[in-house]
């Protein structure tokens, strides 16, 4: 049986492209604004592109958000 | 029933950016707030009556958009304060409809949880349930309603749908505060919230499991696209000026028309005399010199309406995120930028949304080098002298897109030399962005508000347009000499003294004092200056409506100086070109900056700073321009 910890778990900039992911947890200084968009522990996202910003679709919304944000949110792939 | 339970109860709508609280606002009190698809439409509290079905009166108070009760940014301020009563000259509402998007729960709950935590009496209007619907989630909000303890109204407010259920919750007795279950006294309130809420969508708003590719996606697989979105975006705001300079044409030639027609009649009507001279060279000169650019304005307020109706405005802020870093301003700075191409003091009032203070100053400071559609008609004066309209639409259209082109590069130039002054933030700011679905246009709100414009325009021009053109044909007028050359009598008037006083002023610009003259009546109002040059230049409407059009240019082009050397050269009219782009000649902007800024020592250094930077501007332009040789 897979666990958490066995799960690879990389940075929303390093997730690929047209994947879905799962948000393992939030690290950074601008943990409270993501959740208060909606990136929560838990939440599936999926990246839809790559750049100066990234653009994802969380909770059936699209946002775009900066690298140095995205940094702070390490994801899992959907199991 | 007691007095004070007659008095009207105070209901504020909250929720998300883009969720539709203005729509449903105007649903609701039949005012006419413009309506967006990107966050930050509505940067201040919009206040509106509204009767229950009983016939009870409502206040309503439209907050701005707010993803959290924790007041990141100015706008969610001001929608916290209005909520707990400590916006001054607003009363603490006495129920709060917390609007959210049927299809985005799971984010526009969590805002919906702190409201209810306030404990105040709640209502949840579940909008855009079409959209949820199609997007595939299996709503259920009589469960959704259990569990959280307050009433929920399904609703489609662009479509007017589940108002009437709403005013019936509206109903009084209002219903009670709902005592947050969700909470535990030991445990993390955050934690509680999003535990909550996961559970509670899994139950009420199930989402299918395969991702669905809508049209929005395929939209953005192209308008996003690193290539396909610069071309498109160049298109677009090319396509935009280009059909400004095109479409207008027709309304304008009407108008011209119209209003010779009107200054014949009046003519042949009354006896010549001053009363004959004032109507016909002051007011329809002045007034009708103004208004003959109302299509152009009509056409350019309503292509912002597209823009922002449709959801592309988001899109192109995203793109623009690049080059506003360049100029140490992020995307978010974008929106109010580009709306203050319309007018510069809804831009100035959208820097509300930016979270940086320092970012919103340095983004106020730059927005009125943003050509306003109140520089239109100058330019539109300016550009056929430069180039004549046998040489085509598009290469007109090509000046005036440098013209906005020159004007935004150094607005950003300016802002990146501000922003580097002003140092770093205390906190980070990151670039965070949502990009709604594209939607229809609402062609309602778009009508309604480009008619509000339009009609705000008219108003200018019959009150302080006027009032100025009453005043300047007084001053070109009086005193009166005996002479019948119209050079003298200029040369004799208030004006024309006026005029050989601040020449040595405006002469290295390569303006006469006449020029000058109308320029200095233009710094109350840029667009002034073009009923200016009419009464000073004597332009009179006549029957033949082309003749009428071009009178004005033909005035000018022939306008002498008095050794008869051409007055109005290439290298003046770019001079001049350059002196309205950068100058800032608009009061209410200025105020509208203090107010904003929270100082007038800012507002007025702006005004300075821009006035001085179009006169070195124009004069770099000019004398540059002669040691070159033209």
């Amino acid at each position: 049986m897979l666990t958490t910890s066995s799960v690879r778990q990389v940075t929303l900039n390093e997730g690929a492209v047209n994947c879905d992911v799962r948000i393992s947890s939030l690290n950074g200084p601008a943990c409270e604004r993501l959740r208060d968009l909606g990136f929560c522990e838990q939440m599936q996202l999926r990246k839809i592109s790559n750049g100066r910003n990234l653009v994802c679709t969380v909770c059936g919304a699209k946002m775009a958000i900066s690298r140095e944000l995205a940094e702070q949110v390490l994801v899992s792939p959907v199991l | 029933m007691s007095a004070a339970s007659e008095a009207p109860s105070t209901v504020a709508l909250i929720g998300n950016p883009n969720s539709g609280k203005t729509t449903l606002f105007n649903a609701l009190t039949g005012a006419n707030q413009r309506v967006g698809n990107y966050a930050g439409i509505t940067a201040e509290l919009k206040i509106g009556e509204a009767y229950t079905p009983h016939g009870r009166k409502l206040h309503v108070l439209d907050l701005p958009g707010c993803y959290s009760l924790r007041a990141n940014s100015p706008d969610e301020k001001i929608a916290l304060d209005a909520l707990t009563g400590k916006l001054p000259g607003t009363a603490a509402p006495d129920l709060v409809v917390c609007v959210v998007d049927a299809s985005n729960l799971e984010r526009h709950l969590q805002l919906a949880l702190q409201v209810i935590e306030l404990g105040m009496p709640c209502v949840l209007a579940l909008n855009m349930v079409d959209v949820a619907e199609k997007s595939g989630l299996r709503l259920d909000p009589a469960k959704l309603s259990e569990e959280l303890g307050i009433p929920v109204v399904v609703m489609q407010a662009n479509a007017s749908k589940g108002i009437i259920e709403l005013k019936q919750a509206l109903r009084h007795p209002f219903p009670p505060s709902s005592s947050a279950l969700w909470q535990k006294s030991d445990g993390d309130p955050e934690e509680a919230r999003r535990t909550f809420i996961a559970d509670i969508c899994s139950l009420a708003a199930r989402r299918p499991d395969a991702q669905t590719w809508s049209l929005s996606d395929k939209l953005d697989s192209v308008l996003l696209h690193w290539f396909t979105g610069w071309v498109a975006f160049i298109a677009v705001m090319f396509t935009v000026f280009w059909a400004i300079f095109s479409f207008a044409s027709v309304p304008m030639d009407i108008i011209d028309s119209a209003l010779g027609s009107f200054g014949g009649w009046v003519e042949e009507m009354l006896p010549e005399g001053d009363f004959r001279s004032l109507l016909v060279d002051g007011v329809i000169a002045g007034v009708g010199g103004v208004l003959v650019f109302l299509p152009q304005i009509i056409l350019l307020f309503l292509f912002i309406g597209l823009l922002e109706s449709s959801g592309y405005m988001a899109r192109a802020a995203f793109l623009m995120d690049g080059v506003m870093a360049k100029a140490g301003l992020s995307g978010k700075a974008f929106l109010p930028l580009f709306s203050s191409y319309a007018c510069a003091i809804p831009g100035v009032m959208a820097t509300r949304t930016i979270d940086s203070a320092k970012e919103r100053l340095v983004t106020i400071f730059v927005a009125p080098w943003m050509s306003c559609s109140a520089r239109l008609p100058v330019y539109f004066l300016i550009v056929p002298l430069l180039l004549h309209e046998s040489e085509g639409s598009w290469k007109q259209a090509l000046i005036l897109f440098g013209i906005y082109a020159l004007g935004t590069a150094t607005a950003l130039v300016v802002a990146r030399v501000l922003r580097g002054r002003l140092g770093p933030d205390k906190s980070a700011n990151h670039f965070l962005l949502e990009l709604p679905p594209y939607r229809r246009p609402q062609w309602r709100y778009i009508f309604r508000h480009v008619i509000d414009r339009a009609w705000s325009f008219v108003k200018k021009a019959g009150t302080i347009i006027l009032g100025l053109s009453i005043l300047l044909w007084a001053l070109a007028t009086y005193p009166k000499t005996d002479s019948k050359d119209p050079g003298e009598i200029l040369a004799h008037s208030a004006m024309g003294r006026i005029g050989a006083f601040i020449e040595p002023a405006v002469k290295p610009l390569g303006f006469d004092g006449r020029t000058g003259t109308a320029i200095l009546t233009s710094f109350a109002a840029r667009e002034v200056v073009v009923s200016s040059l009419a009464i000073i230049f004597s332009v009179e409407d006549t029957d033949d409506d082309e003749e009428t059009r071009s009178l004005l240019r033909d005035r000018i082009a022939a306008a002498t100086w008095p050794d008869g050397r051409p007055l109005f050269t290439p290298l003046t009219l770019i001079s001049l070109l350059v002196f309205f782009i950068y100058a800032l000649q608009c009061l209410p902007t200025t105020a509208v900056v203090a107010r904003e800024a929270g100082s007038w020592k800012w507002a007025i250094g702006q005004f300075l700073f821009m006035s001085g930077f179009a006169y070195a501007a124009s004069l770099l332009v000019f004398q540059g321009g002669r040691l070159l040789g033209f």
